[in-house]
C-alpha cells in the first residue's frame, strides 16, 4: 500500500499545481491538468508515473462518466423542446461539418488510416457548451430565445460526438443490441424512478442520490464495455434526460461537482496530458495545426451559414461561431479513447491533443481580441428579437 | 459637474484607491455612485466547472460590494452596488453606457503583470473604448 501511497501523493500533488496554474492563468482546470500531465509525462517517464496502473484507470475512468453526465444534465430540457428543429439543424451542422472535414482532411492530408481518420473526426467536431455559455451569460443571450437555441444545438453537437464514439468503433453484434436495449430502458425508466427515489430518500447524510446516480452510471458504463462501446454515451444521455430532474436540484449537481472536479477528473485530463509526446509533436507540427485550422475552419463554414439562416446578424454569428470551434472536455475523452483501443497511435494522439487544446485558447483569442468591444454588437434585449442595437449615449 | 459616477471596483488595492477617490468625488459633486464589480469568467472555460466558477465567484464579489455599503452610507451617497459577469473592460463600458453616467473611474494594476501582458490592461481598454471621460487611479 506504500508504493499506492506514495503514488496517489504524486498526482494529487499535480493536480494541485494544476489547480494553482488554472488560477493563475485564467483556464479552465482541465487545460492546466492536461499541459501539466503532458510536462508530468515527459519529465518523470511512463512508469514512475504510473498512468497504467488500474486504479488510476479506475478514478480516471469514473471522472470522465460523471463529467460527461453532469456536462449533459446541464441542458435547459424546456428550450430545448421549444426550439428543438433549429437547434438540432444548427447542433447537426456544427457536428456533421468538422467531422467530415477533418475526417477527410486526416484521411487525404495526413494520409492516416480510415479508423484513425474517423476518430480524428469525432475528436474534432466538439463543442464546449461552457465557451457559448459564459458569452451567452454576457450579454444576457441566455435568457433569449437566440441565446437558448444556440445553447441546446451545442448539446446535439456533443450528443453527436459521444454517439459517434459509442457506435461507429464498435463491432456491430448483438452485444451492441443489447446494450442499446438496455440504454432505451434506462432512458425510459429513470426519468420516472429517479423523481420517486429521490423525494422519499433525498436529504440524508448517507447521500443516497449520489450513490443512486452513480449505480445508474457505473452499470451503464459496464453494459457499454461489455458491448465494445464507450461509457460516456449512456452517461450523456442518461444526463440530458435527467436534466429537467436532478439538473434542477442545485444542491445536488454542487455536491456531485466537487466530487467530480475534486477528486475523479484530475486523474483523467492529467492521465490523458501524460500520454502526449512532446517529442513527436516538436519534430512534426503540421498535423496539429493542420487538424486546428480543419476544425476552425469547417466548423465555421457548417454553423455560420445556419445562423444566419435562422436570423443571427452578421457580427454576432461570426462570433458565435468562432466560439462554437471550441471543445475541450469531449475532445479529450474522444482521443483517448482512440488511443486506449488502438485507433490511434500515440504520434496521432499527440496531435489530437494538441489540436484540441489549441481549440479552446485560439478561436477564444482572437474572438477577445478582434471583436472588442462586443458591448457594440447588435445584441438582443432580453425577450426582443435579434439584431437590435444597445449602444449607449 | 458629475451627476452620476460609475465605479469598476475588483477588490485590489487600486481598486480601492480607485473607490476611495470616486466616493470622494461623488461627495463632493452630490453625485450618485454606481459601484460595479465583475465576475469574471474563465479566459478559457470549460464545461461542467463554467457554472461552478461564475457562481462562486458572484457570491466573493457579492463580499466584495457588501464591505462598502457602509462606507457610501456613512457619507449619505445615494449608491447603487451592482455584480455582472463577464468580461470586466466591457462590463464597465455596457454599464457606464445602461445608466448614463458623466465619469468612469477605474484603478490602474488590478490584474497580475502576466494577464496584463497577454489580456491586456482593464484601465487601458475602458480608457480606449469609453465614450465618457474616465478617471485611471494610481
Amino acid at each position: 500500500m506504500t508504493d499506492i501511497y506514495a503514488l496517489a501523493a504524486l498526482w494529487i500533488g499535480l493536480a494541485l499545481a494544476a489547480a494553482l496554474a488554472s488560477i493563475w492563468l485564467r483556464v479552465a482546470t482541465s487545460l492546466s491538468e492536461i499541459v501539466v500531465g503532458t510536462l508530468a509525462g515527459a519529465v518523470l517517464g511512463a512508469a514512475p508515473l504510473g498512468a497504467d496502473q488500474t486504479w488510476i484507470k479506475f478514478l480516471a475512468g469514473a471522472g470522465a462518466i460523471l463529467l460527461t453526465f453532469l456536462a449533459g444534465a446541464e441542458i435547459d430540457p424546456e428550450a430545448f423542446r421549444r426550439q428543438w428543429k433549429e437547434a438540432t439543424a444548427i447542433g447537426l451542422v456544427s457536428f456533421f461539418a468538422p467531422f467530415v472535414g477533418c475526417a477527410a482532411g486526416a484521411y487525404w492530408l495526413l494520409g492516416w488510416g480510415g479508423q484513425a481518420s474517423l476518430l480524428a473526426g469525432i475528436a474534432m467536431s466538439t463543442t464546449s457548451v461552457a465557451v457559448v455559455y459564459a458569452v451567452m451569460l454576457e450579454f444576457g443571450f441566455n435568457r433569449t430565445d437566440y441565446g437558448k437555441m444556440v445553447l441546446a444545438a451545442c448539446f446535439i453537437t456533443d450528443l453527436g460526438t459521444v454517439v459517434g464514439l459509442g457506435l461507429i468503433f464498435a463491432p456491430f453484434s448483438l452485444k451492441t443490441l443489447i446494450f442499446v436495449g438496455g440504454l432505451a430502458a434506462a432512458a425510459i425508466a429513470l426519468p420516472w424512478v429517479t423523481p420517486q427515489f429521490f423525494k422519499r430518500y433525498s436529504g440524508r447524510p448517507s447521500e443516497l442520490e449520489t450513490k443512486f446516480l452513480l449505480l445508474v452510471l457505473f452499470s451503464l458504463g459496464a453494459l457499454a464495455g461489455w458491448a465494445d462501446s464507450e461509457a460516456v454515451l449512456p452517461a450523456y444521455v442518461i444526463g440530458m434526460l435527467l436534466a429537467g430532474t436532478v439538473g434542477r436540484d442545485h444542491a445536488l449537481i454542487r455536491r456531485f461537482r466537487t466530487l467530480t472536479l475534486g477528486l475523479l477528473t484530475p486523474f483523467y485530463f492529467l492521465r490523458a496530458g501524460s500520454f502526449v509526446s512532446m517529442p513527436a509533436l516538436v519534430a512534426a507540427p503540421a498535423a496539429f495545426l493542420a487538424m486546428l485550422l480543419l476544425k476552425i475552419v469547417s466548423k465555421s463554414a457548417g454553423v455560420y451559414p445556419v445562423a444566419r439562416v435562422f436570423g443571427s446578424p452578421n457580427r454576432v454569428s461570426v462570433y458565435t461561431t468562432l466560439l462554437m470551434s471550441t471543445g475541450l472536455t469531449f475532445g479529450t475523452i474522444s482521443s483517448l479513447f482512440g488511443l486506449s483501443h488502438g485507433i490511434v497511435d500515440q504520434t496521432q494522439y499527440s496531435a489530437l491533443v494538441a489540436a484540441v487544446v489549441a481549440s479552446a485558447v485560439v478561436p477564444t483569442l482572437i474572438a477577445n481580441a478582434w471583436f472588442m468591444p462586443r458591448h457594440l454588437l447588435p445584441v438582443e434585449r432580453a425577450g426582443e428579437g435579434a439584431g437590435s442595437e444597445t449602444k449607449g449615449s | 459637474m458629475y451627476r452620476k459616477i460609475l465605479i469598476g471596483f475588483d477588490g485590489s488595492a487600486a481598486g480601492r484607491k480607485a473607490f476611495d477617490a470616486a466616493l470622494e468625488l461623488a461627495v463632493k459633486h452630490g453625485a450618485e455612485l454606481y459601484v460595479l464589480s465583475v465576475a469574471r469568467t474563465l479566459d478559457v472555460p470549460d464545461d461542467v466547472e463554467t457554472e461552478a466558477v461564475i457562481e462562486n465567484s458572484r457570491n466573493y464579489h457579492e463580499r466584495l460590494l457588501d464591505e462598502l455599503r457602509p462606507l457610501t452610507a456613512a457619507k449619505a451617497v445615494n449608491a447603487h452596488f451592482e455584480v455582472s459577469v463577464g468580461h470586466p473592460a466591457e462590463q464597465i463600458i455596457f454599464d457606464a453606457d445602461r445608466h448614463g453616467v458623466d465619469l468612469i473611474v477605474v484603478g490602474d494594476r488590478g490584474r497580475s503583470r502576466f494577464a496584463r501582458l497577454l489580456l491586456g490592461s482593464v484601465s487601458k481598454q475602458v480608457v480606449q473604448y469609453a465614450a465618457r471621460p474616465v478617471l485611471v487611479v494610481r
